[in-house]
C-alpha cells in the first residue's frame, strides 16, 4: 500500500495478495502457517479452534442450521477470546513477528513440501463456487476490470481464470476435476511466479482503483457530469470488498476487546456487518451441502478427499473468521486507543517516526513490522471503510475526507502498540467522550459534504431541466419583440424627450471632467431617435445590441413612410372603377409608430393627429385672447403712465407671482434652448434671423420681470413679489446669464432701492432666536437661496460698477435706512451686511486702482470720492453705537441670555460680520478705527483668549476659525491676534 | 417619457417602491422600461414580520401599474433640472 510507502516489503503483502488472488490457494500455507504457530507468539487461538478429528464433520458439514456461537461478532458471548485474553498480555509487539514466521514458514513450505503439491494445486485450481465465495463480495470486478484496463496482465492469470469462469456460475464437479487435473502440473511450477506476479498486479490494482477513484473526485468536482456519483457509488463497493478480503488474511490480532466503548451507532454499523457476513456463511453452507449430496451420490471415491478439502476449507473459513472477528475487536481497540492517544498529546504523522528513532532498533524493527502488518496501516481505507461501507452514500468527498480520518486512527493505532494496552477507567471515559466527538466531528462534515453535492446536483438539475427552453425563440422572434418594444421608445424629438437624463448625465460627466458635449441620444438618418439617458459602461455585446437596435429602428421608421405614400396613392385611386385593393383590411391595427408624418405627407393621417391639431389651434387661440386683453391692459397702463405718471397697482399675489414665475421659466428655457442649437456664424441669414429671435424672447423676459416698473407702482415692487418664493430667486442667476449687463445694473439697482422690502431683509429679525420654529426654519432657507443666487447674481456686477454707480447705489440705502429708523436694524442682518461688503470692497478696489493708476478707464473723481467718504462717515456714525450687535452670536447670546462664545455654530455665522468689519476698517481714518477698536475689544479679546487659551470644550478647527475671524478684522487695523497679550 | 428619462438617470441607487397592495421594497434599482416596470436587486421588504413569504426574494420585477410610490434618493435627483424638464413638457404638449 503506497500510503505508507511500504510496498517495497513486499513479502508480507504478497502473502496477503496472494491469499486475496488465489482465494484457498494460500491454504497449504496457511495450514502450515497455522500449525506452525507456536514458540513464542503463540496465542493460543489453536487451541481454541476445533480441528483435528472427523468425528465433528457431520457436526460440521451436515447441520448448518446449527451454527453455534462460532459466528457471533456481537462481542457479547466469545469464550475463545476471553480464554485467550489472559495468555496474551504482551500481544502486540509480537504480533508482526509472529506473523512473518508464519509466511517465513509458509514460503519455505511452498518450496520443500511438494508432497502437498497435489492437494494445493486441487485447491488452487479449484472452480467450485467455495473458491468463489469469499470473493464474491466484488473482488472479481476489480479483476475483470483490470483484464479490460491492461492488456499486459490478461494473459497472465490463466492459471486462476478467475475473471470469466465466475460468470458461468457452478461448476460441475467433472467440470472441476477436469480443470483440476489440466491445471495440476502447471500450476505447482508457477505458482510462487505467480504469486508474485498477482502480488504486483493487486498492487497495481489497488493504485490503479485508487487513481480511479481521484478521477472520479475529480470528474464530480467539475459540473456537467451528471452521473458520476452514481458510477461512484458502482465502483466504490470493490474497493470495500478487496479491504475485506485484505482483513481476513491479516495477523491475529490480540483480543483485547472494549465493545462497550464503542458508540452505539458504530456498533450497529458492525453489527450489520457481521450480520452480512453470516448470511454468505450460511449460504455457502448451504451451497457446500448442496455439492456434498451430489457428491457422495456419484463419486464415492473421490469423496474422502473431498471431505478432506472440506474440512480444511471449513477449517479456514473458521479460522477467517475468527481472524476477521479479531480484526473487528482490533479496530474498535485502535479507534478506542487512538482517541486515547488524541487525547493525550495530539497525532502527527511525524510523531510515529519518532517513536521509530526513539526506540532500541530491536523494538522499532519490531514496531515497524507490527507498522506495517497492522491493517488499518496495510489498507487504512479499506479496513475501516467497512463498517460506513454498509449505510452511506460513496460520495467522493466523504471517501476522501474518511480516509485522512482513518489515516489518522490507523497512525494511532500504531501508537497504540508503542505504549501497550492498560487503561484506567478515567481514561477509558474520556477516550468515549474524544471519541464521540469525533464521531460527531466527521459526521458532520460528512453531512455537510452531502448538503453541497445535494446542492450542487439540485442547482445541474434545474439548469439542465431549464435548457429545455433553449432556443425556443428564434433570432427573428426576438428581433421582432425589440423592434416592438424600441418602437415605443422612437420620438420625433429624442433629446427634448429625454432631456431630464441628457441633461443630467451632462452635469455629472461635467463634474466628473468628462468633456463630451455629445448628445447620448441616438438619431435616425430621417429623423426621430432614441434617447439613451446616462453613459454607461458599455460592453461589447451592448454596443451590438445599440447598432442592430439602431437598424431595426430605422427599418421600422421607413416602411411606415412608405406606407403612408402607399395609402396617399391608393387614395388617388378613388372613383376608380372596379375592386380597388385597399389597405383597408389592415387599417385596424394600431400603427407600429406614431411619427408626425405631417413633413412628409401634408394629409392629416391619423385622428390622433388631428385632435392634436385642434387643441393646439384651441390652445393658441386662447393665447392669443390672453395676450389681447394682456395688450389691451398694457395699453392702459401706458396710457395712464402718460396722463398721471402713475397707476398705483396693488401688489402681486402669491399666485401672480408664480404664474409669472412659470412663464418667466419658459422664456428661460426657450432661450437656454435656441442658445445650444445655436447656428453656425458662416449662415449669416440663419444666424441674424435667430439672433433677433433671441434678443426678442430676452427683451420679453426683461419686461415680463417688471425691473422697469416704477418703484411706487405697489408696494413691495412686482420684481420684489416675483423673487419672493424660492423658484424666483433661483431664476435670477440664469437670467443674469443671458441678460447684459446694462441690464443686470438696472436690476440691480431695483434690488438695491427696494432692498427693504425684499422678504430676506424685513424678515431678518426673526433669525435672532434660537427657537426652531418652521417660519425661523423657512427663513433661513430663503436666506441662503438669497446668498446664493441673488447676491451670486448682481456679486459680478458690482464687480464691473463705476464708482458712480456704487455711490449712487450706496446712496440709496443708506437714504432708505436714514428715512426709516427701524431699517439700520434690518440692513444690518446678514444680507443686508452681504451687500454692504461688496460695495465697500468695491470703493477699495477702485481706490486702489486710483493710487496705482492702473488701467481702469473710468477712474473716480474726486468729487465722487469726497461724497463716499461723506456717506461712509454717515454708514460708520450709524453702525458705530451698536457694533457688538452686528454679530449674529451675540444677538442670539442676548436672547438665550449666555454668553456669545457658547452659541453654536458662532464663528461661522459671525464671519461675514467680520469681514464686513474689516472692510469698513479698511476705509476708516484714525479716528474711526480707535472707535472700531473700542467697540469691538471686549468681542475681540474674548475670541482670542478662547482660541488660544482653549476654554470651553471647543474643538481644535472651531478655535482656528474663531481665530481667523479676529485676524480678518486685525489685520486690516494692521495688527494680529498674536499682538494681544491677555 | 419624464419619469422614464429620470429613471434611466436613477439606474444602480437604491430607491424604494410602495406598490398598490401597501408592500414597500427597498433595492438596487437594475432597469426601467417605458411602462415604468422596474427591476430591483438586494430587495428588502420594509416589514419584513408581516410578509414573511418575502424574506427569500432576492430581486424582483415590478408590473408599472402596481406600483404607488417610488422614493427616489434625494441626492441623485436634480430637483431644478427637473423642474425644467416638467416645464418643457407641458410647454410641449401645449404646443
Amino acid at each position: 500500500m503506497s500510503f505508507f510507502g511500504f510496498e517495497q516489503n513486499n513479502d508480507l503483502e504478497n502473502e496477503k495478495r496472494r491469499f486475496l488472488e488465489g482465494g484457498l490457494s494460500g491454504a497449504k500455507q496457511e495450514d502450515v502457517a497455522v500449525y506452525t504457530w507456536g514458540e513464542e507468539s503463540y496465542d493460543g487461538l489453536g487451541d481454541a479452534l476445533q480441528e483435528g478429528g472427523d468425528e465433528l464433520n457431520d457436526e460440521t458439514f451436515g447441520a448448518a442450521e446449527d451454527i453455534g456461537k462460532d459466528f457471533d461478532f456481537s462481542g457479547t458471548a466469545l469464550p475463545e477470546h476471553q480464554r485467550a485474553a489472559p495468555h496474551q498480555p504482551a500481544q502486540p509487539p509480537e504480533r508482526g513477528s509472529s506473523q512473518q514466521q508464519t509466511s517465513q514458514t509458509s514460503q519455505r513450505a511452498s518450496h520443500l513440501e511438494p508432497s502437498h503439491s497435489s492437494q494445493l494445486d486441487a485447491i488452487w485450481g479449484n472452480k467450485s463456487p467455495f473458491s468463489v465465495l469469499p470473493r464474491s463480495n466484488g473482488s472479481s470486478r476489480t479483476v475483470d476490470q483490470l483484464a479490460t484496463q491492461s492488456p499486459k496482465y490478461t494473459h497472465k492469470p490463466s492459471s486462476l481464470n478467475l475473471g470469466p469462469d465466475l460468470h458461468k456460475g457452478v461448476h460441475t464437479l467433472e467440470e472441476i476435476e477436469k480443470e483440476m487435473l489440466a491445471a495440476a502440473a502447471a500450476q505447482q511450477r508457477r505458482q510462487q511466479q505467480q504469486v508474485d506476479e498477482h502480488s504486483v498486479q493487486q498492487e497495481l490494482q489497488e493504485m490503479q482503483l485508487q487513481e480511479h477513484m481521484l478521477h472520479q473526485q475529480h470528474q464530480l468536482a467539475t459540473p456537467g457530469l451528471l452521473q458520476s456519483p452514481t458510477r461512484a457509488h458502482a465502483q466504490r463497493p470493490p474497493a470495500a470488498a478487496a479491504a475485506a478480503v485484505g482483513i481476513q488474511n491479516t495477523a491475529t490480532p490480540p483480543p483485547r476487546m472494549h465493545p462497550h466503548s464503542q458508540s452505539p451507532r458504530f456498533h450497529q454499523q458492525q453489527q450489520q456487518h457481521q450480520i452480512h457476513l453470516l448470511q454468505m456463511q450460511q449460504q455457502q453452507q448451504q451451497q457446500q451441502r448442496q455439492l456434498l449430496e451430489l457428491q457422495e451420490q456419484r463419486e464415492r471415491q473421490q469423496r474422502q478427499q473431498l471431505l478432506q478439502l472440506q474440512e480444511q476449507l471449513k477449517l479456514e473459513e473458521l479460522e477467517r473468521q475468527q481472524q476477521l472477528r479479531l480484526q473487528q475487536q482490533q479496530l474498535q481497540e485502535q479507534q478506542y486507543i487512538q482517541n486515547h492517544l488524541l487525547h493525550q498529546r495530539g497525532i502527527s504523522p511525524a510523531l510515529s517516526d519518532l517513536h521509530h528513532r526513539g526506540m532500541s532498533p530491536a523494538m522499532g524493527e519490531r514496531a515497524r513490522r507490527v507498522g506495517r502488518q497492522s491493517p488499518a496501516i496495510m489498507s487504512p481505507q479499506g479496513t475501516l471503510d467497512v463498517p460506513f461501507a454498509q449505510n452511506m452514500q460513496y460520495l467522493p468527498q466523504n471517501i476522501q475526507m474518511q480516509q485522512r480520518l482513518l489515516a489518522e486512527m490507523a497512525q494511532a493505532e500504531f501508537l497504540s502498540t508503542m505504549q501497550g494496552p492498560g487503561h484506567s477507567e478515567r481514561d477509558l471515559r474520556e477516550a468515549r467522550e474524544l471519541q464521540e466527538m469525533l464521531r460527531v466531528e466527521a459526521m458532520r462534515k460528512i453531512m455537510e459534504a452531502e448538503r453541497m453535492e445535494e446542492k450542487r446536483k439540485r442547482k445541474l438539475d434545474k439548469i439542465a431541466h431549464m435548457s429545455r427552453y433553449n432556443d425556443l425563440m428564434t433570432q427573428s422572434d426576438k428581433d421582432f419583440i425589440t423592434r416592438i418594444q424600441v418602437s415605443q421608445l422612437v420620438t420625433q424629438d429624442p433629446y427634448a424627450d429625454d432631456f431630464y437624463a441628457q441633461v443630467y448625465g451632462a452635469i455629472l460627466r461635467s463634474r466628473m471632467g468628462i468633456a463630451t458635449s455629445e448628445d447620448r441620444v441616438l438619431r435616425f438618418g430621417s429623423g426621430g431617435g432614441v434617447g439613451l439617458g446616462l453613459a454607461q459602461k458599455v460592453h461589447g455585446r451592448r454596443q451590438g445590441a445599440m447598432q442592430r437596435m439602431e437598424a431595426q429602428v430605422e427599418r421600422i421608421v421607413n416602411n411606415a413612410r412608405l406606407r403612408e405614400k402607399e395609402k396617399t396613392s391608393l387614395n388617388n385611386l378613388q372613383g376608380a372603377l372596379g375592386r380597388t385593393s385597399g389597405r383597408s383590411y389592415k387599417a385596424a391595427p394600431r400603427q407600429l409608430l406614431q411619427v408626425d408624418t405631417s413633413n412628409v405627407s401634408t394629409s392629416p393621417t391619423t385622428s390622433h393627429a388631428t385632435a392634436a391639431h385642434i387643441s393646439k389651434a384651441d390652445s393658441t387661440k386662447q393665447e392669443g385672447e390672453g395676450a389681447a386683453r394682456e395688450a389691451a391692459k398694457m395699453g392702459r397702463e401706458a396710457l395712464a403712465t402718460a396722463t398721471e405718471g402713475l397707476v398705483r397697482k396693488d401688489p402681486l399675489t402669491h399666485r401672480e407671482a408664480l404664474v409669472k414665475l412659470e412663464h418667466l421659466y419658459d422664456l428661460v428655457l426657450d432661450v437656454e434652448q435656441r442658445r445650444r442649437d445655436q447656428p453656425p456664424l458662416e449662415e449669416v441669414e440663419e444666424f441674424e434671423h435667430w439672433t433677433v429671435e433671441c434678443n426678442a424672447i430676452i427683451d420679453q423676459i426683461f419686461d415680463e420681470l417688471m425691473v422697469s416698473v416704477p418703484l411706487e407702482t405697489s408696494h413691495p415692487h412686482p420684481f420684489v413679489s416675483l423673487i419672493t418664493p424660492i423658484k424666483g430667486k433661483k431664476l435670477l442667476p440664469r437670467v443674469a446669464r443671458i441678460f447684459e449687463l446694462q441690464r443686470m445694473q438696472v436690476l440691480l439697482t431695483l434690488i438695491v432701492a427696494c432692498f427693504l422690502q425684499l422678504d430676506v431683509v424685513r424678515q431678518a429679525p426673526l433669525l435672532d432666536s434660537l427657537e426652531e420654529t418652521r417660519e425661523v426654519k423657512d427663513l433661513e432657507v430663503q436666506t441662503q437661496a438669497f446668498q446664493n443666487s441673488v447676491v451670486q447674481s448682481i456679486l459680478p456686477v458690482i464687480a464691473k460698477a463705476q464708482m458712480r454707480l456704487v455711490i449712487g447705489l450706496f446712496g440709496i440705502l443708506l437714504d432708505e435706512c436714514t428715512v426709516h429708523s427701524i431699517a439700520m436694524t434690518r440692513v444690518s442682518r446678514t444680507p443686508g451686511i452681504a451687500l454692504l461688503t461688496l460695495f465697500l470692497s468695491r470703493v477699495e478696489v477702485l481706490r486702489h486702482n486710483v493710487a496705482t493708476g492702473s488701467e481702469v478707464e473710468e477712474l473716480p473723481t474726486a468729487e465722487e470720492m469726497q461724497r463716499w467718504h461723506m456717506m461712509y462717515n454717515l454708514l460708520f456714525d450709524m453702525i458705530r453705537p451698536n457694533l457688538q450687535l452686528l454679530f449674529p452670536s451675540v444677538r442670539l447670546a442676548l436672547q438665550a441670555n449666555t454668553s456669545f462664545v457658547n452659541i453654536p455654530n458662532a464663528d461661522v455665522i459671525d464671519q461675514p460680520v467680520w469681514q464686513f468689519l474689516a472692510t469698513l476698517a479698511v476705509h476708516a481714518n484714525e479716528e474711526q478705527q480707535q472707535a472700531l477698536v473700542g467697540g469691538l475689544r471686549e468681542i475681540v479679546l474674548e475670541n482670542v483668549a478662547t482660541a488660544t487659551k482653549g476654554w470651553g470644550n471647543d474643538s481644535e478647527e472651531r478655535r482656528r476659525l474663531r481665530l481667523a475671524n479676529v485676524n480678518i478684522f486685525l489685520h486690516a487695523l494692521g495688527l494680529d491676534s498674536s499682538q494681544i497679550t491677555l | 417619457m419624464l419619469i422614464f428619462s429620470v429613471f434611466k438617470t436613477l439606474t444602480d441607487q437604491t430607491v424604494s417602491v410602495e406598490l398598490k397592495n401597501d408592500l414597500s421594497i427597498t433595492g438596487t434599482l437594475k432597469s426601467v422600461d417605458q411602462f415604468l416596470n422596474i427591476r430591483l436587486d438586494n430587495i428588502k421588504v420594509l416589514d419584513e414580520g408581516r410578509h414573511p413569504h418575502m424574506m427569500a426574494v432576492k430581486n424582483c420585477f415590478i408590473r408599472g401599474s402596481v406600483v404607488r410610490y417610488v422614493q427616489l434618493p434625494a441626492e441623485h435627483v436634480d430637483t431644478q433640472l427637473l423642474e425644467d424638464a416638467t416645464r418643457r413638457e407641458t410647454a410641449a404638449t401645449k404646443r
